[in-house]
Order: C-alpha cells, then structure tokens, then sequence
C-alpha cells in the first residue's frame, strides 16, 4: 500500500477582485512506504500548500488525498503521521516536555512509553537542558528541534516534514540528515519539503520537483545523477615524453608525473581499453556530471520559459 | 478533548491578561467600606456591589477569552501543528470553549467566595433589614456564570469565522448589551400604544432580533440576591435549559464554520 | 546626558504645569456651584439599558449621589454657613428614577420619605412613591408606616392613615403600629406620633448627616411636647389657656424655658397651639417651603 496518495489535486485560492490563483494544478504522486520522497521547489511553487492539503488544514478544490488508505479531510487519516510544520509555532507557555506530552496524549501514547519516548526524542534532539522552560523563551532552532520531536515522539509510519532544515545551524542539519536516515534504516515513510538540493540528493529515495504548482519532474534520485552523466576525469601515470595526448585524446592538466584526461561517457570504454593494453597505472577516476542542483535550476528555468 | 481542556486551563492560568483582570478582585477589599456609605442597606449594598463586581470580571474574562483563544491559535500560527494532530477541528473548539467554561466555574467559584465572606462581613456591621439567604446568592451567582459562558460561546463563534481580533471582542461585546436590552425593549413592543403606533415591519425585526439574540435578561437573578426574593425555581430550570439549547446551537455552527476554514 | 536631555526636560516643563495649575484647579473644583455636582445624569430609560446587568449597582450609586449631596449641604447648614437650600426637586428626580431601576433600594424610599415631606411638603408625592414601593418590598412594614405618618400627620386623612398602620401592623405584628392608628388618629395627638415617628427613624438611621437631621428634629419636637404639657397643666389649673410662653415659665410649669434647636423662638399661636420662628428648619421663617432651583 502506498502510504501517500496524492490524485487529481488541485488548490485555487481566491486573490484579490475576483480572481484566481491556481496554487495547485492536477498534482498526482503516490509515495511508498518505507520511501524517503523529497519534495523540491522554490519559494512559492506550492510545496506548503500540498502538504497543508494532505494534512487537512486546507480543503481542495478538487482531487483527494489519502494518507495509508484514509481520505486526509478525516481527522483519522492523521493518525499514523508525525507532522513538522513551516516554522513552526507551538502554545508557548507549555514547555518543550508538557507540550510532547500533550502531541503524546493526542496520539493515545501509553502513560509509561510515552514518558519514556519523550525523554528519548528530547534528549536526540538536545533539547533536555531547556525541557523545563516555558517555549517562549526558545530560539528559533529550538523551536524547530521541538517541532521535530512532537513529530517523532509517537513514533509514527509516515512523517510529512515541512521545510525540516529551515532555522536550524549546521549541527542541526546534521542532526535532521541522520533522523532521516535512521527513520529510513527503520522503513518508515518520510515525505519532506525543501528547496535546497543538497538536503535531497544526501537522503532520498526519490525527488519531485515542483514549480508553480505543477510537478515538473520526479524520479529517482539516482537515475537523476546518472542521466546527469557526462563523462569522466581519468587520472594517469605517464612519463613526461607522452604526457601530452593518449588514445587521442589531449590531457587537460598535468600535475607531477599525473596528466588529467577528460573521457566523455562515449569513448569511455575505448579509452579505458586503450589504457589496459598500454599497461598504464590508473591514478584516479572522476566522474564528471551535473548535479541535482543544475538538474533543479534547469527544470525551473525552464518551466519559467515555458509560461513566458 | 479533556488533554485540549486541560491545555486551555494551562494556558489561562499562566496568561498575563488574565492575571490583570484578576487583579481586579483586589476590589472586593474596597466594598465593605463603599458599602457603608448607604444609609441603612448595608448587606444589600455590599451584596449588590460584589455580584457586580463579579459580573463585570467575568464579563471582561468572557469577552478576552472568547475572543482570544481561538484567534490567538490562528494569529500565532498554533492552529497548524495543534490541527494537524488527530483531533476533529470540533474536538478542538469544544476543547477549548470547556476549558473555557470550566474556567469560568472556577473564577466563579473564587469570586463567589469572596462575596460571600464580604457580605458575611456587612451581615455583622450592620444587620440586614431581610435575613440573607445564602442559597439564593450562590444559585445568582452560578446563573451569572452561564451567562457569561453563553457570551463566551457567542465570542468563540465570531472567533471561528473572523481574520481579526476586532469581530470578536466587539461583536461579543455588542451581543451582550444588546442580550441584555432584548427582554426589555421586546415587552416595551408588545404594550397596546406601541402597536399601535410602530410599523408592523419594525415590529417583525426586533421580534425575529428577540429570538435570535440571546435573552440574557433571564439570567440576571441580584434582584433575588439583594433584596432575598424567592425564585421562581420553574423559571430557573427553563433557563437552565434556554442556556444549554442556545449555547448548544451557538457551538454547532461554530464547529460547522471552523470545519469549513482554512488555515492558509 | 544628551539621550536623557529631552525626556527630562519634557518631564520638567509636565510637572512644572502640573504644580502650577494643581492649587486653582483643586481650589475651582471646590467652589464650583453644588448643583453642578451632581452632574450630567442621562435619562432613566436611556440609563436602563446601558446599565446592562447592573441596574441594582447604577440604581444604588444614583441614591449615594443624593445622599452625599445632601450630606455636604446639611452638614453647611448645620455649621451655619450660609448656603442654598438643597435642591430637592433633582433630588426627588433622581431618587424617582433609581427605584426604576431597582424598585428594590431601600435606601431610596428612606431618603425620599425624609425630605420629600418636613422640607418640601410633597406628602402626596412621598406616599405616591411608597405605595410604589409596597408593590415590591412587601415585607417592609416601614413604607406603609412612613405612608401612615404621612397621612395622618400631615394629610390629615386618618381613614387612609389607619389602613397604612395597620398594613404595616400586619406586616411585622407589632401593635405599635395597629396603637399609632388609635391613639394619635386626632389633632392633639400629633406631637406624639411626631415624636413616635421620629424616635423610630432617628434610631435606624445609619448615615450621620440625615440621623443628626432625625436628631435636631425629635428635639425640636419633644421641646414642642414638654411646653404642650405645660400649656395643658396650666389651662387644668387656671381653666385658661396661656398667652404667652413666658406666662409658663414664670409660673414655673416650664422649667428649663424652652429652646428651639434651629434657632427660632417658640410662641403660642391663639388656639394654644405651639409654634416657632424657625418653622423646624434651619432657613428660619424665610422662603423655605418650596425648593429653589437655581438659576
């Protein structure tokens, strides 16, 4: 079973004198369970507003949304999820510890488990020293740390994680980078927001892109990289009287006894012969392609062309 | 539901307004000696001094709380994670309006208090010319209560629907005063010169206004308290049961249009 | 300093103000006209509805503002500054309108009684407004008593006067009231229900200004009864009646002579009935039967 399912989803929302604006076109996605799905996009693409729609805090216009087989305008299909919100704002004069317990009680926790899982998920995310202290004195990392923790406290099977790294420092990052992993480890659902690339390409399983409120491009984040292939950077020993060319191809630097040759994915395996019959030591091979975030800038530069 | 209640309580309890209208209650120290000003009424002017200082405290916390809580979850972006939980938005607004509610009881209950040691006190100055009849206090007392918990519902509607503050503190506010005039101004229509001389159209308004609005006349019981004037106890049930039927109604749309929203 | 500069001087310039104007301002409050005191009061049916759920509290404050007027005058007249006579027609208005509000307030009827009849001889008036209030203190034996007095004291109507009493008879089964009805239902009983009346009131009375107006008032009167006894002694021995008052003291039936607590001269009017200059109130033999509004 697909733990979300997005089908036919569309948003409008009323603007200014009577006119439209189409937040959400005709969105289809279907997320595994178990999958890591990054939702990618710049400012404004739509991102929040589907997640708003799949929690039910919004009401679409058309097309359903079904969090593992419950339609998600039921307060029910919420059951299973653990919910960060875009900069996240709780009561703040519960403090971190009343306010996980409260998210706890929602979720029907145990008494016991849920004292225990509370000071475990405080501690991950290093919140222990200020659990006493009423929120508003939180910073503003703090804040998204116990957003993260209320979201993880239950230990649900889906986490719909909006804009999870925003706020955070570099630690914080990490730290957010090696929850997701672990959840993935455990073959829990993570369905996240973002828009830097970075965040995707080190933790996902798959990645949508989202402009404008239209999914522009998904796939996985590996056969992204590798349809990003362009060739390689060959590393070889060579002695300074054939430094210059080999197999035809012209080195584009030489440092020491190492010249640098440029293969295109093309020649590769010509090359790659080529230095198996000359009996040349191979130093290092590089690959050389464009990466997720060319992969999103062309996608958006282009859909931006498109409606021009 | 009780977890959101119990969060409310939380939330008033540690809430600065509601420690500043509290401080109000300092002013019961002032009635016995505003009270002895009167000429011979002592008891029944201590009496009428704190039912109206209660009343007014609890017109103010009606009207801030009501008002506030659901706006302030909005305003403060609470709604998003507190929503996104598995509670339907109308556990969440009964939640709220109980926890309210429950509130109010126990102000009421402190306030009540207070009254009757400071009218226990007047009773040994200066004897009443009626013996007081504590039950009657107390019973006034907690009708003042639902009578506030009513405007609360009535705030909390206008909350659920508004983008503003203003709505609700005003709305709820003028939904009060003209609660309380309704009874009054109806019976001035239904007197033979005045039918006589209004348009039937006006009539019709303030009559379909009369059943609309809530009739807050019918729990203003000080009459009873000051002056130690038996109730008229099959009045007393009908509006016991008034209250719950309105503010039952009051709540259901209320929880119909805050389904209906959208938290952008 | 430079930060500071402003702010204190502003301060300064604030107090300065302040100080200068605190002395005339308090000192302008003081001798402002009594009658502009009681202020702007809206009318009875708009304070009806703006009263909300207050109306016992609006209707008590409306009866302290009379009061405490009154309270500040008597206490003027009794220190012999030379003041205008209260102003008892916005007075009785006033009192009027706070048992609408609460036909309740006890303390309105009291008031109103007290003034409404000895100083400006609305005895109509007074009953009119205690029968209003028997429709809903009806436990209170005092407002057919005070209707009573009212009667028969003042009206003369001993008929109405005797249902008053024995209404209130009734109310606290005390035969005081049922013995009033009998004993003092003639003319020559009227010093003595006078001085019944003013004896019950006095002692009730919690507010010192009116109790000291109840005081100087049964003073007055038991002077009156002490020279009507003498008058009566001296007609049973002598078979006529006494001229003057100074025939009784001289003969020694009226010992200490008589003094008149407002200020007047006690005389014996032709009939033998008692009078006195001051006609029981502090203006003296001036125009004060009917209140003066000022201009």
């Amino acid at each position: 079973m697909n733990a979300i399912e997005i089908s036919g989803l569309c948003k409008q929302f009323k603007g200014k004198r009577r006119t439209c604006v189409d937040a959400l076109k005709n969105l289809d996605l279907q997320i595994e369970a178990g999958e890591v799905f990054g939702f990618l996009g710049p400012n404004g693409a739509g991102k929040s507003t589907t997640i708003k729609l799949v929690m039910g805090l919004l009401r679409p216009t058309s097309g359903t949304a079904i969090i593992m087989g419950v339609d998600s305008t039921l307060a029910e299909s919420r059951r299973k999820v653990g919910f960060l919100p875009e900069n996240p704002a709780f009561y703040d004069y519960l403090s971190a510890e009343e306010y996980v317990a409260f998210v706890g009680s929602q979720f029907k926790m145990d008494t016991a488990l849920l004292k225990r899982r509370s000071d475990e998920v405080i501690k991950q995310l290093d919140l222990w020293e200020a659990r006493k202290r009423p929120m508003r004195s939180y910073s503003k990392g703090m804040i998204q740390r116990v957003g993260l923790a209320q979201a993880l406290v239950h230990d649900p099977d889906v986490y719909i994680l909006d804009e999870p790294m925003s706020g955070l420092d570099p630690i914080g990052r990490a730290l957010v980078k090696d929850i997701i992993l672990d959840l993935k480890k455990r073959g829990k659902c993570v369905f996240f927001s973002t828009h830097i690339t970075d965040d995707v390409e080190k933790v996902c399983d798959r990645v949508g892109v989202i402009v404008k409120g239209s999914l522009v491009a998904i796939d996985r984040v590996e056969n992204i990289l590798r349809s990003g292939l362009e060739g390689y950077l060959v590393h070889l020993q060579l002695s300074d009287a054939d430094a210059g060319t080999f197999a035809g191809l012209q080195a584009v630097r030489r440092t020491g006894t190492v010249s640098e040759f440029y293969v295109p994915s093309s020649v590769f395996n010509a090359f790659m012969g080529a230095v198996n019959t000359s009996g040349k030591e191979v130093v290092l091979v590089e690959t050389k392609r464009r990466d997720l975030e060319d992969f999103f800038l062309s996608l958006v530069t282009s859909s931006a062309q498109e409606s021009r | 539901m009780a977890t959101i209640i119990h969060i409310t309580l939380k939330g008033i309890f540690r809430d600065r307004v509601f420690q500043g209208i509290m401080v109000l209650a300092v002013l019961f120290l002032f009635i016995p000696s505003a009270a002895s000003l009167s000429m011979r009424q002592m008891t029944e002017l201590t009496t009428t001094l704190s039912l109206s200082l209660i009343s007014f405290i609890m017109l103010l916390l009606a009207v801030f709380l009501g008002a506030t809580s659901i706006w302030k979850d909005i305003e403060r972006r609470y709604t998003f994670s507190v929503l996104s939980l598995p509670i339907s938005r109308t556990t969440y607004l009964w939640g709220r309006f109980f926890g309210i509610a429950l509130f109010m009881l126990m102000t009421t209950v402190f306030l009540g208090a207070m009254a009757l040691i400071a009218i226990k006190a007047a009773t040994f100055g200066y004897p009443p010319s009626r013996p007081v009849v504590w039950s009657t206090i107390i019973v006034t007392i907690l009708f003042d209560a639902l009578k506030y918990i009513l405007v609360v519902a009535v705030a909390m509607l206008l909350a659920t629907v508004s983008t503003s503050f203003f709505l609700p503190v005003f709305g709820a506010i003028s939904v009060f005063l003209a609660g309380t005039a309704t009874q009054p101004v109806y019976d001035y229509l239904q007197t033979p010169s005045v039918q006589a001389a209004v348009s039937v159209i006006v009539r019709k308004a303030a009559e379909t206004l009369y059943y609309l609005l809530p009739n807050l006349s019918g729990f203003d019981l000080k009459v009873h308290a000051i002056y130690s004037i038996p109730f008229n106890v099959q009045g007393l049930i009908l509006t016991s049961i008034y209250f719950a039927g309105y503010t039952l109604i009051i709540l259901s749309i209320g929880s119909f249009l805050f389904a209906w929203r959208e938290m952008k | 300093m430079s930060v500071l500069q402003r702010p204190v001087t502003a301060l300064l310039v604030g107090l300065l103000a302040y100080g200068v104007v605190l002395g005339p301002f308090t000192a302008y409050m003081k001798q402002k006209p009594i009658e502009e005191k009681f202020g702007y009061l809206p009318s009875i049916n708009v304070l009806r509805y703006v009263s909300v759920d207050h109306k016992e509290l609006v209707g008590a404050s409306l009866v302290m503002k009379v009061i405490m007027y009154f309270g500040g005058v008597a206490e003027k007249q009794q220190a012999n500054v030379i003041v205008q006579p209260p102003d008892y027609a916005r007075m009785s208005g006033i009192l009027h309108g706070a048992v609408q509000l609460d036909p309740y307030n006890m303390d309105a009827y009291y008031f109103a009684q007290s003034f409404l009849t000895w100083e400006v001889k609305q005895y109509q008036m007074a009953n009119n407004l205690l029968d209003y209030g028997m429709k809903y203190r009806t436990w209170d034996w005092m407002l057919p008593f005070f209707a009573g007095f009212n009667s028969a004291y003042f009206l003369k109507d001993y008929k109405q006067a005797a249902e008053y009493f024995k209404r209130a008879g009734e109310i606290n089964g005390n035969e005081l009231n049922i013995s009033l009805a009998g004993r003092y239902m003639q003319a020559s009983g009227q010093t003595e229900l006078a001085i019944a009346y003013l004896g019950a009131m006095e002692k009730s009375e919690r507010n010192q200004a009116v109790k000291k107006n109840y005081q100087i008032r049964l003073k007055a009167f038991n002077e009156v009864r002490r020279i009507e006894l003498a008058r009566d002694r001296y007609k049973n021995t002598e078979g006529v009646l006494p001229v003057t008052l100074d025939t009784l003291v001289r003969s020694g039936l009226l010992s200490p002579p008589p003094s008149d607590p407002y200020g007047g001269q006690f005389f014996l009017e032709p009939d033998g009935k008692v009078a006195t200059t001051s006609k029981f109130t502090f203006a003296g033999a001036g125009n004060v039967s009917t209140p003066k509004v000022s201009k």
